[in-house]
C-alpha cells in the first residue's frame, strides 16, 4: 500500500528537510518503522527507548486519531495520509509527579522507612537541588542526590576535567579529562540513574545570574571553592529564600552548615567580612586530602534531604568542623545577627553586589605589574640579568621547577627577603600565580622591583616547557 | 542561536499573554525555515506570531498551555509548500519566571524556539526564549533581538 507520511515543520529538519515522505505498509506501526528505517534520528525524538509512541506525538490516519482507532496497529489502505502531529504543551505547571513501578523497586530501601515512605519518595522525586559547581563537593553531592532520586538535579560549572581534579572529584574520571565537566557529571549520573533529570549550566554564576537561576530550585547546595562565589550564593539564596546545604573545605578540615532558613542565620552572619585576599590559600595552592570533599559533600547531600524530606533537625544555626587527622568532628553554635546586611529584617543588601570588589579581588590585579610566561622566556634567551624567585614550598620545588630559579618560600619571605639583592630586577613566580602574587605587593611595599608570572609554573608548563610536569 | 522578531510580532505576543493572566495564554511563532534548523546555532526569523485558544480545562489554564494539534496541522498545511513553517512557540508563565519547567521540557520538539513570558500582576515582566537540545536533556537559552 503507498502511502503518504507527512511531518510537522519541527521535525523535518531529521528527514532531509521533507515534508512528504513515501513509503509502502499496511498498518501505522509498519509505516512509521520504515520511516524510522530511512530516518533513523527521527526515532529518537519520536519514540520512547521502550518502543513507544513519546507522549506528545499525535498519529493520524487522515483526520482519525490512530489512538482512537488501533493504535500502531491500525490498518493503513492506497493512499492514506499518516500525518504526525505534536502535542504543543507545556506551562508554568508544578503537577505532581507519580513513581512509576520501577521507581518503586529501586527505592525500596527507602520506601520501607516509615521517614522517607512512598510519600516522602514523591517529594524527591519533585524536588530540586542545584550544585554550584561540579567539583571535590559537587561529586559525591550530585551522585548521591542522584540515587536518591531527587528528581530535578542541576549543575552550575564551566570548567573541563583536568587530570589533577581525579584525586578527589569522583562523579568525572580518566576518560573525561579535558571534556566539559557538565557533560561528564551528566553522563555518569544518568549512567547512576536514568530516572531523574541532570540539568546543566554552563555558566560563571555572577550577580547578574545567580537569583535567577537560584529561583527554579528548591534547595542551593554550595560546593564552590573561592569566597567571592561563596558571598554570592548565601545573598542568592536569601534574596530569593533558598536554604543553602553549605560546605567547604580545606586541607584536611571541613565545615558545615545549613543557611538561609526562615529563622536561622546566613553565611553573613557566620562571617560579616571575607578574609584579606591571599590569607587562605584555595585548595589547588594548598592542597587538600582527596577524600575530604567526599566526607563533607556527602554531609551536604543528607541536608539537602533532609530538607525536602522535612525530617530530622536541618543543620542550621550550627556549624559542623570536621577534622579528619583527629578524626573529630565540633559543633559550633552560629547565632542569626540582627544586624545582618542580608538576612535581618532590615537588609541593606537587596540585589547581588560586586562580590569580587567585596572579596578585594579587583585592586590586586590592577596595582601588580605582571609578566606572561612567553615574555620570561624571551628574557631568558636574551639572557637578561634578573632573579627568578620561586616562592613555592620545598617539596613543590622537587615535582616541577623553572631552571635557574631560587627558591624561598612565601612563608618564609618576611624572614628572608634581605637575602635578596635590592638592585636586582625580580620575577616571582608560584604555581599558578596566587602566591607569588602576595610575595610580589610585599616585595615591592620593601623596596624591591618584582614582578609577577602570570599563571605561574603551569602556564610554563603548558605554554613553554611540556617536561615540566604541572601537578 | 537566536530568535529574531520585529516589535510588532512581540506585541501580539505580549498582548495575548497579558490578557491570558492570570491563565497562561500561547500561540504559534512562523517564519521562514531555516536551512540548518537543527543546528545550534541557528536563527530564527519570526514573522508571525499567532495567537491560539489554551486547549486546557478552565482549572488547568492557570500553569498550562495547550495548542489543539487539530489546529496546529491546519496551520502546517496552510503553510506547506511555502518555505515558511512553525518554527516555534510562545506561551506564558503567570507570576513564575520565564525558565522552562519539566512539563515544558518532557512536552517539548527539537529545533523549534520556546518562547516564555513571565507575566506579573498582568504586565510582562521578563521573556525569554529557548531551544531544547536534541537529546531532549536540557533546554539552552537563545538571545531574542527585536528589530524594527
Amino acid at each position: 500500500m503507498s502511502i503518504d507520511i507527512r511531518l510537522p515543520t519541527a521535525l523535518r529538519a531529521f528527514a532531509d528537510k521533507q515534508e512528504k515522505i513515501g513509503v509502502d505498509a499496511g498498518t501505522v506501526g509498519e509505516a512509521l518503522e520504515q520511516l524510522f528505517t530511512k530516518h533513523e534520528r527521527l526515532r529518537q525524538q519520536l519514540m520512547s527507548p521502550e518502543g513507544k509512541l513519546r507522549s506528545f506525538v499525535n498519529v493520524y490516519v487522515n483526520d482519525d486519531d490512530a489512538r482512537d482507532k488501533q493504535g500502531l496497529n491500525t490498518p493503513v489502505k492506497d493512499g492514506d495520509t499518516v500525518l504526525i502531529v505534536p502535542a504543543i504543551a507545556g506551562g508554568s505547571t508544578v503537577d505532581e509527579l507519580e513513581l512509576t513501578t520501577a521507581e518503586k523497586a529501586r527505592y525500596h530501601r527507602h520506601l520501607i522507612m516509615p521517614e522517607v515512605g512512598a510519600e516522602g519518595q514523591k517529594r524527591l522525586k519533585n524536588a530540586s537541588v542545584l550544585c554550584v559547581g561540579a567539583g571535590g563537593l559537587g561529586s559525591p553531592l550530585a551522585l548521591y542526590l542522584a540515587a536518591a532520586g531527587v528528581g530535578r538535579i542541576g549543575i552550575v560549572d564551566f570548567d573541563v576535567v583536568d587530570e589533577s581534579n581525579l584525586q578527589r572529584q569522583i562523579v568525572h574520571d580518566t576518560l573525561s579529562v579535558g571534556t566539559s565537566k557538565l557533560n561528564s557529571a551528566e553522563k555518569r549520573l544518568k549512567a547512576l540513574n536514568p530516572y531523574v533529570n541532570v540539568e546543566l549550566h554552563e555558566v560563571r554564576l555572577s550577580s547578574a545570574n545567580a537569583v535567577e537561576l537560584f529561583s527554579r530550585y528548591d534547595v542551593i547546595a554550595d560546593g564552590t571553592d573561592n569566597f567571592a562565589t561563596r558571598y554570592l550564593v548565601n545573598d542568592a539564596c536569601v534574596l530569593t529564600g533558598k536554604p543553602n546545604a553549605y560546605g567547604s573545605i580545606f586541607r584536611f578540615e571541613g565545615q558545615l552548615s545549613v543557611f538561609g532558613l526562615k529563622d536561622g542565620p546566613c553565611y553573613r552572619c557566620l562571617y560579616p567580612e571575607p578574609p584579606p585576599p591571599g590569607l587562605v590559600p584555595n585548595c589547588a595552592e594548598a592542597g587538600v586530602l582527596g577524600v575530604l570533599p567526599g566526607v563533607i559533600g556527602t554531609m551536604q547531600a543528607v541536608e539537602a534531604l533532609k530538607l525536602i524530606l522535612g525530617i530530622g533537625r536541618p543543620l542550621s544555626g550550627r556549624l559542623m568542623l570536621y577534622d579528619a587527622l583527629e578524626q573529630s568532628w565540633r559543633t559550633l553554635k552560629v547565632k542569626k545577627n540582627p544586624a545582618c546586611p542580608a538576612c535581618s529584617e532590615n537588609p541593606t543588601i537587596k540585589a547581588p553586589i560586586d562580590y569580587e570588589a567585596f572579596c578585594g579581588l579587583k585592586e590586586k590585579t590592577v596595582t601588580i605589574p605582571e609578566i606572561s610566561v612567553q615574555d620570561l622566556k624571551a628574557k631568558l634567551d636574551k639572557k637578561e640579568k634578573f632573579v627568578l624567585l620561586d616562592v613555592r614550598e620545598p617539596h613543590e620545588y622537587e615535582i616541577a621547577k623553572i631552571a635557574g630559579s631560587t627558591l624561598i618560600p612565601l612563608g618564609a619571605l618576611p624572614e628572608r627577603f634581605a637575602e635578596l639583592d635590592k638592585s636586582a630586577e625580580l620575577i616571582v613566580h608560584c604555581k599558578m600565580g596566587g602566591r607569588s602574587a602576595n610575595a610580589v605587593r610585599f616585595l615591592r611595599e620593601k623596596g624591591y622591583d618584582a614582578t609577577n608570572v602570570a599563571g605561574g609554573i603551569n602556564a610554563w608548563s603548558e605554554a613553554i616547557d611540556p617536561s615540566v610536569p604541572q601537578y | 542561536m537566536s530568535l529574531k522578531l520585529s516589535r510588532a510580532v512581540e506585541e501580539i505576543a505580549v498582548r495575548t499573554c497579558e490578557r491570558a493572566f492570570p491563565e497562561e495564554g500561547c500561540g504559534l511563532l512562523i517564519g521562514q525555515v531555516p536551512d540548518d534548523f537543527d543546528a545550534p546555532g541557528r536563527v530564527l526569523l519570526i514573522d508571525e506570531a499567532r495567537p491560539l485558544p489554551n486547549g486546557w480545562d478552565a482549572s488547568a489554564k492557570t500553569n498550562k498551555y495547550l495548542i489543539d494539534p487539530k489546529t496546529l496541522a491546519k496551520v502546517e498545511a496552510e503553510l506547506s509548500g511555502s518555505g515558511r513553517g512553525v518554527v516555534g512557540f510562545f506561551h506564558s508563565h503567570p507570576t513564575v519566571p520565564a525558565w522552562p519547567s519539566p512539563f515544558d521540557l518532557t512536552m517539548a520538539m527539537p529545533c523549534c524556539s520556546y518562547w516564555i513570558l513571565q507575566i506579573k500582576d498582568g504586565k510582562v515582566a521578563d521573556s525569554r526564549s529557548w531551544q531544547r537540545t536534541e537529546d531532549g536533556r536540557s533546554f539552552i537559552e537563545e538571545e531574542i533581538i527585536l528589530e524594527g
